[in-house]
């Protein structure tokens, strides 16, 4: 196991106070996967690296050591991304929260980083936010090895229709069904990570969450209990929710 | 080192306080014993009384003794203006920079999706209700420069403009007597991005 690593490129996922002047950030880096280093003194006042250390930017991270926790050596910028506009910054979190739980510790996965990377991109440029999440979602199970069969109904040996109903399980994915409440076009949409139109995109958020709560086995996740409180305390009575737009996790 | 005793608790008890490890706490021990019990027993009246009395302003949730802090009661004050600070130590410092004459309202934190932190958790419905009430002109949004500190500036302004309130955020950038050469990037970008005409 490398000791020490140079200049490699990574994302905080989330970062946490430690002793009185430290922080231990988990990191998404490109090529070692999810990591933990712990940054020191950079809560002091004078610390130059404090502004740095953000999540959603780039940066350039060299840490050495060999236990669980890394040190921080040195960290650059290496470029400043555009900030996440209102809403995308909370999804943000959100996404960050989604990415630390599927990922294991020291467990490399390149296309995840590039998954995140072009996703950050995609919820700046302040595009509809909704496809964006779902999509990654997606994808991000593909790369982790939860990869969902949208397209097939294995039971019946024949491919999803638009025009029929089906029950989707995570495990063994769609089967049709008279009573079923995933309509064939969702799952299609979200086979070509093409999902337009206020239905399909209803019934894909409610589709992924159940399929992301069941691979989560009952750990919650706090970002998206957050986003909804956020979304009710904007919400008023009199606008409607798609003008507000914050119902997008909740 | 120390066993038990009375000495050996007053030890670690003084370890809570921030900054204080083993080696100073036993220092402080020993000095107070030694040479200023008087010191020690108002020091031990004093923190008794005041972790009994100072509670939190009925308005700004500050650290105070009586029900209405002293900036929340000082009538010379402009209450239509509300800074929103995260810390009461950060009503301090806006207070001694002396360019704010209005009046406070202190979080106790940021909003943190990852730790569950939202918005009830920062007493955001008592703003709210100081909102809908449509005695404030202005919200000064003073939260700290960090991703969570813009989230919840991001969320009050949010607020602010469904009951159709002024929200301002504080600019950040180059420090006074700064130069160039040595500030960091993230912050050179930001002062740029944030620039105004002269």
């Amino acid at each position: 196991m490398e000791t020490s690593v140079y200049l490699q490129p990574g994302y905080i996922l989330q970062h946490r106070p430690y002793r009185e002047s430290s922080l231990i950030i988990e990191v998404l880096t490109r090529d070692f996967g999810k990591i933990s280093i712990l940054a020191k003194g950079v809560r002091k006042p004078k610390s130059k690296v404090a502004a740095l250390l953000r999540p959603f930017t780039l940066l350039s991270l060299s840490y050495l050591g060999r236990s669980e926790l890394r040190t921080l050596t040195q960290v650059e910028l290496v470029q400043t991304s555009p900030p996440l506009p209102g809403l995308a910054l909370y999804c943000g979190f959100y996404i960050n929260e989604l990415t630390g739980h599927f990922l294991h510790k020291y467990d490399p996965h390149p296309e995840v980083f590039q998954l995140y990377q072009a996703c950050l991109v995609q919820l700046s440029e302040n595009s509809a936010i909704e496809p964006v999440l779902r999509n990654f979602e997606l994808n991000l199970l593909d790369n982790v090895g939860y990869g969902l069969s949208l397209a097939f109904d294995e039971q019946h040996r024949r491919p999803v229709s638009t025009a029929k109903k089906y029950i989707f399980s995570a495990d063994s994915g769609p089967v049709e069904a008279l009573n079923g409440t995933v309509a064939g076009q969702t799952l299609l949409a979200l086979h070509t990570r093409t999902l337009i139109g206020s239905e399909t995109l209803a019934g894909a958020k409610k589709l992924m969450r159940e399929v992301i709560d069941f691979h989560l086995q009952g750990k919650p996740l706090k970002s998206r209990a957050v986003i909804a409180k956020i979304a009710a305390s904007l919400q008023s009575k009199d606008t409607p929710r798609e003008v507000v737009g914050t119902d997008d996790l909740a | 080192m120390h066993g038990k005793d009375l000495l050996g608790q007053l030890i670690q008890d003084l370890c809570c306080l921030p900054g204080v490890g083993p080696k100073s706490a036993q220092r402080m021990a020993y000095y107070l014993l030694q040479r200023n019990r008087q010191g020690a027993r108002q020091l031990a009246n004093t923190l008794l009384s005041a972790s009994q009395t100072i509670g939190y302003c009925e308005q700004c949730q500050t650290l105070s003794e009586q029900k209405l802090c002293r900036i929340c009661s000082d009538t010379s004050r402009d209450q239509a203006v509300i800074c929103i600070v995260e810390s009461p130590g950060d009503v301090w410092a806006v207070d001694q920079a002396g360019a704010f004459k209005g009046i406070y309202f202190v979080l106790h934190g940021h909003l943190s999706p990852l730790d569950g932190i939202g918005p009830d958790e920062l007493g955001l419905d008592k703003l709210t209700q100081k909102l809908i009430a449509g005695t404030v002109d202005e919200l000064i949004l003073a939260t700290n420069s960090t991703v969570e500190g813009e989230a919840t500036a991001h969320l009050i302004a949010e607020l602010a403009r469904k009951y159709k309130v002024h929200a301002s955020r504080i600019a950040h950038g180059v420090p006074m007597g700064g130069e160039l050469e040595y500030i960091d990037s993230g912050t050179l970008a930001h002062a740029f991005n944030g620039r105004k005409e002269i």
